[in-house]
């Protein structure tokens, strides 16, 4: 009994990597009551940067799980079939992304426990309120694509082996399912982008490609995402099996896709540098000049746009595991730069509503130690789930192919010769 | 192969009908809804003249006391607006209560509405503190309430006694035109910009005169008088967020006349 007790106390690296996780899931938790029960005047926001750290994650959360919707269009509707084990994987990443996207929401609105509200009052209107029934349905069509994957968990269906069953059955809807995936992702993918594109108070923000170049972004970068995490996880334990090919393959496609978004940004940014607008302008210079041009150069355009597309467009690289790797995690710190800069670059600067020409201003935003905390432990709980799903749910594994997709192919076969 | 095609077909209909359905709401203009801010029979709309505006910011606290706001917020804020002359302006800052809001376009609950009589009201109730409205203003005249206001409001009883209940933490608050003074005065029969007890607290309190609160609507109403008379200017109208809050802009002679 002892002894038992002491093997299972032994420090694994799993153990390490659990307790390392629960340090920041602890803090988080910690730093979260404090926000429920003293309000967001813990935080460093103020009325002229109302969204900062936290926005930032929702955003990069949302847009990182969008390997899933891309994913399960290109296997189920594009008919892609041999991308489904990596389909599956992605599910899954998006099913945590929008959990912790809805965690960071939590947070961060003024009154979390009246979040019902969204659903109970409609302004059909607004793009926010789009936003929101979309991401809650969306959040119910992952569950039930993941349904398949969470039935792989031992202790469940040992126990519950009818209800298994069942969850395993929703594979069979997986085409609907992904008609709806793709329907709503390309809806609030985009509305995320146009929320900030719509507003004509913030010139900086106000232009129609906002939409566009939040969903190509979070195409590629949520496919990165789900590569990157995949790979990682088959580098870390045996327990993740990898189809390379088919990953190189992706790698391929994120590979151009960054040619694409590249061309949009490119042009996006500048058009802007043309003929001086109040607001526009500054805000051009904060990202080009000021202090968010290092994330702007480096974090966005050179990490997260140019040596990626180079890396995985060139093949001795993109074949070379570690590039490849690099080059994916780079896509996903170039999506996270760009959601920052693009929020803040926004949010500080300030027009003046005087008569005449508006004068321009400037803030700042530092997040505070609690927004730090409460990110992390969000950014830890994602980490702590996949881990799990790694390791229970058997979520990277590309040679395993869902049972019940292929009886019913063969039934439906079969009819149709008889 | 005939149940396959039925299901391709049955899928198609079905997205082209929710893509469209999602489409038409979405698209929808805001001419709509700006459309109910028009329709009541009166307007309420407020006129600033600032060569009477001193920055006393009487106003500023007056509004405070009457609507309960915390000190650390400004529904009525006064900015020093440069200089003519050699006379130090200001501009006096409430809600705009634009004709075409962006804070109202924006809300995800409709916490943000438009009274028929053109106040741009705000449903605490319905607000969950999401501060798109905020981001989206142009005039910076909402105010989220990030800590929670108890104890005692300094401006009470100096200013005047509060007239509403205090807003709850984490919801944007802003200026109302003061709609609790006037739809009390209507039911007492009384005249919103011409009676002080049916007219904003601000316009009350103006040691100088400087603010004209009335009915668009009524051709005799003081604003309306103004308005069709003086040059007056709304902020930002560039925007064309439509404001009711017009002013007339001090001119170096309005000085002159005053020395003299």
């Amino acid at each position: 009994m002892i002894n038992n007790l002491r093997a299972r106390l032994q420090p694994t690296p799993w153990m390490a990597w659990l307790a390392f996780l629960g340090i920041f899931l602890i803090a988080g938790v910690i730093g979260g009551v404090m926000v429920l029960s003293d309000g967001l005047s813990l935080t460093n926001l103020t009325d002229l940067v109302p969204w900062g750290l936290w926005i930032t994650i929702d955003l990069s959360s949302i847009a990182l799980a969008a390997g899933a919707f891309s994913l399960c269009a290109a296997v189920y509707l594009i008919g892609l079939k041999r991308y489904e084990p990596i389909a599956r994987t992605a599910t899954f990443v998006g099913l945590i992304g929008y959990s912790m996207a809805m965690l960071c929401l939590f947070m961060d609105i003024g009154r979390p426990f009246k979040f019902y509200q969204a659903f109970i009052y409609w302004n059909t209107h607004s793009l926010l309120w789009e936003v929101t029934m979309c991401i809650a349905l969306y959040f119910t069509v992952l569950l039930l694509e993941s349904m398949p994957i969470i039935a792989n968990l031992k202790w469940l269906s040992s126990r519950y082996p009818k209800l298994t069953a069942k969850m395993s059955k929703v594979h069979h809807y997986a085409p609907y399912l992904a008609i709806a995936g793709l329907f709503l992702s390309s809806l609030h993918q985009s509305s995320l982008g146009a929320a900030y594109g719509v507003l004509k108070a913030r010139p900086f923000w106000y232009k129609p490609e906002m939409s566009v170049l939040f969903m190509l972004s979070a195409i590629i970068g949520g496919i990165s995402m789900t590569l990157f995490t995949s790979m990682l996880a088959s580098l870390l334990t045996k327990r993740a099996k990898i189809d390379d090919k088919l990953i190189e393959k992706l790698s391929l496609f994120v590979g151009w896709a960054l040619v694409g978004y590249f061309y949009w940004r490119f042009w996006g940014t500048l058009s802007m540098t043309y003929t001086y607008e109040p607001g526009r302008t500054e805000g051009l210079e904060l990202l080009t000049k000021g202090p968010l041009a290092f994330n702007f150069w480096i974090g966005e355009i050179l990490i997260g746009i140019v040596v990626p597309m180079i890396l995985l467009l060139n093949r001795k690289t993109r074949t070379n595991r570690f590039w490849r790797m690099s080059a994916l995690l780079m896509v996903v710190g170039g999506l996270v730069a760009y959601r920052w800069n693009i929020n803040l670059a926004g949010a500080l600067v300030v027009l003046s509503y005087l008569p005449g020409q508006p004068i321009v201003s400037y803030t700042s935003y530092t997040p505070s130690f609690v927004e730090w905390i409460v990110g992390l432990g969000v950014i830890a709980f994602g980490f702590l789930v996949f881990s799990l799903g790694v390791r229970y749910l058997r979520v990277v594994d590309h040679h395993f192919v869902e049972k019940e997709h292929i009886p019913v192919d063969v039934k439906a076969a079969e009819a149709a010769t008889v | 192969m005939s149940n396959k095609l039925e299901r391709r077909g049955f899928l198609k209909v079905a997205g082209a009908s929710i893509v469209g359905l999602a489409g038409l709401q979405l698209m929808r203009p805001s001419k709509v809804s700006s459309e109910d801010t028009a329709s009541g029979e009166r307007q309420w709309a407020m006129v600033i003249d600032q060569s009477k505006c001193t920055g006393c910011g009487h106003c500023t606290l007056s509004c405070r006391a009457h609507n309960d706001v915390s000190p650390g917020i400004s529904w009525n804020e006064v900015l020093p607006a440069g200089k003519v002359g050699e006379h130090q302006v200001f501009i006096a800052r409430p809600c705009m209560h634009c004709e075409n809001a962006p804070c109202v376009d924006v809300c995800m609950v409709g916490a943000s509405y438009y009274r028929p009589d053109g106040i741009v009201m705000m449903n605490y109730d319905k607000c969950i503190g999401c501060r798109y409205c905020e981001v989206a203003c142009p005039y910076q005249a909402r105010s989220f309430n990030w800590k929670e206001f108890d104890g005692d409001n300094p401006a009470v009883p100096t200013w005047g006694q509060p007239e509403i209940e205090r807003r709850p933490r984490g919801v944007p608050e802003k200026c109302s035109f003061c709609y609790q003074r006037i739809d009390r005065g209507l039911e007492h029969g009384l005249t919103p910009g011409v009676d002080p007890a049916a007219t904003p607290a601000c316009v009350v309190t103006c040691p100088t005169g400087a603010r004209i609160f009335g009915d668009l609507k009524d051709p005799e109403s003081e604003v309306s008088k103004i308005i069709n008379s003086q040059h007056t200017v709304r902020l930002r109208d560039d925007l064309g967020t439509a404001p009711r809050v017009y002013y007339v802009l001090a001119k170096p002679d309005d000085f002159k006349e005053v020395e003299a």
